[in-house]
């Protein structure tokens, strides 16, 4: 790995990003301010997404309120540590051109239990019996 | 110059599911398996067919991401409108 000053350029980026939308989702409730962008989705339909809940449980996650985090999202909280993880891999590749991968993501298997148990979340936060609404967002 | 067939082609997963999640969007969904086309070709020792399902993969993430922004666009300026009204009426 070669350090230039392309290199540090392309390293600050991203963190300077990051770190401005860091800022603001710590700052600001989603469940109070009025400026933070509805899911589409649930503003066209009433419908929850698997995604629905997320900026509000990034809030409190940096709050370190893991309970309410996972009051809004359980599958966001869960998928935590994984998402750091490939965003940092996908970082490092950006900043010095390298081509390491993440394993779990070329299996295949992987995808298909991810991806089901992402669409069986979503349809399963949408009915509103006993058990089943616990998965909404609140 | 390393070796080429030593790692996969970039699949683009996670922005193949970060667009099918933030966007529901279906062209995620064709982006999520051309993701794992790329994996199924790869393991079969197909590296040119891997490298094409790769470059494909992208294209549809781009296309997911981009006209997803522009639905978000279009969703958004009826809400700043909206949050706008509800601003001044409360003023």
């Amino acid at each position: 790995m070669q350090t230039t000053r392309k290199n540090i350029l392309k390293a600050l980026l991203p963190i300077l990003v990051l770190g401005v939308l860091a800022f603001i989702y710590h700052s600001y409730n989603p469940s109070l301010a009025t400026f933070y962008l509805p899911c589409p989705l649930y503003y066209t339909t009433d419908l929850y997404c698997a995604g629905c809940g997320s900026q509000r449980a990034l809030h409190h996650l940096m709050h370190f309120e893991i309970g309410k985090a996972f009051g809004y999202n359980p599958f966001l909280v869960i998928s935590i540590p994984l998402l750091i993880y490939a965003v940092v891999v996908q970082y490092v590749n950006f900043v010095w051109n390298t081509r390491f991968r993440v394993k779990l993501f070329y299996s295949n298997t992987f995808i298909v239990i991810y991806f089901g148990l992402a669409i069986l979340y979503m349809i399963l936060r949408n009915i509103e019996v006993e058990p089943f609404n616990f998965l909404a967002p609140r | 110059m390393e070796n080429l067939n030593a790692t996969p082609p970039d699949n683009y997963l996670v922005w193949a599911i970060v667009t099918t999640v933030l966007c529901c969007l279906p062209l995620g969904i064709v982006a999520i398996v051309k993701s794992s086309k790329v994996n199924t070709l790869w393991a079969q020792g197909d590296y040119e067919g891997a490298q094409k399902e790769s470059a494909s993969a992208r294209l549809f993430v781009i296309l997911a991401a981009s006209i997803g922004f522009i639905v978000q666009l279009l969703i958004l300026v009826p809400f700043l409108i909206f949050v706008m009204g509800d601003i001044l009426a409360n003023y």
